[in-house]
């Protein structure tokens, strides 16, 4: 055989196997946890094949901290200049801005990794899709306690919640929001309208609201203390949703992450789901969402 | 040529002291040492207030096309080619042009040039060029003396002549003794030059001799190139180092005939022609662009390369994911 010097096989570099060119990678993001931007680049890279298919097609909002957590952040739904070629593109008209709007979607490995590099933590999507983009393909709850309650408080409702979606025949699915919240989604079939699902999730909070005390269903009692708001109103055109598995900006590095109901029963704390712990090898606890497609009649 | 409005520049002076160092028109003896250089430095533009718009030209980089015509010049030498009693009549211009840029020194605080003074070592005082002398350092610390006059006595004179002392078959010469080339022009005399070179064009031949460039003489080859002769002036031997100094290389194996044949159809598969055109000048290309975009006001958003460790992260995580996302 030939010596090793002339075999010797030419290395993969970083350069082959993405297009991003990365920077600033050490600095770090998130200071309580000593998590630089490298860390957060490779959870999204290891946590690709979950979330890709939550992102794709979908316009991000995309909320960057270019210092980290505790450093000055904006919200983007605008591709920045010079956004590579391999990044998708919806251009859709805004009203509230009276001109057109440039979204970033993240249908390929290399968006999620370039959107990481420009330390975009917490990627929106909205609850419908470019190819339909007035029909909502995912309906939200959103569960949020006011102190005193806790998120214990808020895995009680979501119970009563599911067993009330249960009962009409409909399946759905708990994320923790990564933050103090619950995210209850209910994958939908095509051809729904934003206000019926919306009309649809303000009842379902009412019903819940008249049995369980705390339970506020209102947007004007949602700030009183010791209630829970089941938040029906981003079911909207063009309003978002932390993408599961993405990452927020909170101290301890937390994760919008999916949860079985089974966990939920057996009680969780949305840190314990947070960069370091999230693994892509374990169980997909929302695996069927996307063969499960349900229709909403009110 | 392009223009640009610049803004952030800093106004700095005309550069005065260009270190040309390594350009075949210092090795010729160019003088730099005096700071006198008249030459405009694109880098810092003509001179400006600080409150004026600055004016910043940038020369176009140099065209991807290796055999671009150039700008031909002024003639840094004229004289003969000089074999036995015939003489050839010709101008030397410059072949090779140091591509090469030099950054300026600025005083970070104000963005001023910084300038180079010659410093006496053991005091500290700036030293006036009358009161400097040169010296050779024999041994550490310890140097011979040298006035003005005594080295003038030993220089050889330049005496304008390319002297010829024989012909040598052009491919025989060994390119690791060659230095630097110049494009030999015809001078009054287009015939004798045509003569030149038709002749040793159809015998393979170049002339080998010496030429003096200011203060030094060279041994020089005249070959064809182009239609054109051109003088390269040679190393001097003692300026080589040979090979045979590592005496590992004077012991390696004999390869064997099956490994021997495998590298060989490596090499053949392998096989082309050359272009240099292949081969640019990443870093420069880079810099004129970083520079460009600074002019135009952009950010520069500095690239990195990935500490080992980091890299190492990133690409294990990378592969796997690759891995994963090909099989679904």
């Amino acid at each position: 055989m030939m010596p090793d010097s002339v075999r010797d096989k030419k290395k993969p570099s970083l350069g082959d196997l993405t297009r991003v060119r990365f920077t600033n990678l050490d600095k770090v993001m998130y200071p309580g946890v000593s998590v630089t931007k490298q860390e957060v680049i490779t959870y999204y890279i290891r946590m690709a094949p979950r979330i890709l298919p939550f992102l794709h097609n979908r316009p991000l909002t995309l909320h960057r901290y270019p210092n980290g957590v505790e450093g000055e952040s904006f919200y983007e739904k605008d591709a920045p200049a010079g956004t590579p070629d391999y990044v998708g593109i919806y251009i859709h008209p805004d009203k509230n801005v009276d001109r057109e709007i440039r979204y970033v979607m993240c249908n390929n490995l290399d968006t999620l990794i370039w959107l990481a590099n420009l330390a975009a933590l917490e990627l929106h999507t909205t609850l419908s899709t470019s190819e339909s983009y007035d029909s909502p393909d995912f309906l939200l709850f959103d569960i949020d306690p006011e102190p005193p309650l806790t998120f214990d408080d808020v895995i009680d409702v979501s119970l009563i919640l599911r067993e009330h979606l249960e009962n009409a025949g409909i399946r759905s699915f708990a994320k923790t929001s990564g933050k103090k919240g619950l995210h209850v989604v209910v994958p939908l079939s095509g051809g729904h309208r934003f206000e019926d699902i919306r009309a649809f999730a303000h009842t379902m909070g009412k019903t819940i609201a008249r049995d369980s005390p705390p339970v506020v269903a209102e947007f004007a009692h949602s700030r009183d203390p010791g209630t829970i708001f089941i938040d029906y109103l981003q079911n909207a055109r063009g309003k978002t949703m932390a993408a599961p598995y993405s990452l927020r900006a909170t101290p301890g590095a937390t994760v919008s992450a999916p949860v079985s109901w089974d966990a939920l029963r057996h009680g969780i704390r949305p840190e314990d789901f947070n960069i370091r712990t999230m693994l892509s090898g374990s169980e997909d606890p929302w695996r069927d969402i996307f063969d499960t497609r349900q229709t909403i009649r009110r | 040529m392009k223009t640009h409005g610049g803004t952030s520049l800093t106004p700095g002076r005309q550069s005065g002291d260009k270190t040309a160092s390594g350009s075949p028109r210092s090795r010729a003896g160019k003088k730099v040492a005096g700071g006198q250089n008249r030459e405009p430095d694109p880098a810092t533009g003509t001179p400006g207030k600080k409150d004026q718009p600055l004016t910043v030209v940038i020369p176009e980089s140099p065209s991807d096309d290796p055999v671009q015509k150039g700008s031909a010049g002024r003639p840094f030498w004229s004289g003969t080619i000089t074999i036995g009693l015939v003489n050839v009549p010709v101008r030397l211009h410059t072949m090779v042009r140091d591509r090469s840029f030099s950054f300026r020194l600025l005083h970070r605080e104000d963005g001023q040039p910084l300038r180079y003074d010659r410093v006496c070592t053991k005091d500290g005082r700036v030293v006036p060029w009358a009161e400097t002398v040169k010296g050779y350092e024999v041994q550490k610390g310890r140097y011979v003396v040298f006035e003005p006059d005594e080295l003038k006595a030993v220089m050889p004179e330049s005496d304008r002549k390319i002297r010829i002392g024989k012909f040598v078959y052009y491919l025989s010469l060994d390119p690791t003794f060659f230095e630097t080339p110049y494009i030999l022009v015809p001078d009054r005399s287009e015939e004798a030059y045509s003569l030149l070179v038709t002749a040793l064009s159809e015998l393979g031949r170049a002339a080998v001799g010496t030429i003096t460039l200011r203060t030094k003489e060279y041994p020089v080859v005249v070959h064809v190139y182009q239609g054109a002769l051109v003088l390269t002036t040679l190393r001097h031997a003692d300026e080589v180092t040979s090979p045979r100094a590592f005496e590992q290389l004077g012991t390696l194996p004999v390869p064997k005939d099956s490994e021997l044949a495998l590298a060989k159809r490596i090499i053949n598969e392998l096989s082309g022609d050359f272009s240099i055109a292949d081969y640019p000048d990443r870093y420069q290309q880079a810099v004129m662009e970083l520079v460009k975009k600074k002019i135009a006001g952009e950010k520069i958003v500095t690239e990195e390369q990935p500490h080992p460790e980091e890299a190492k992260e990133l690409m294990q995580a990378l592969q796997e994911t690759i891995a994963t996302l090909a099989r679904t």
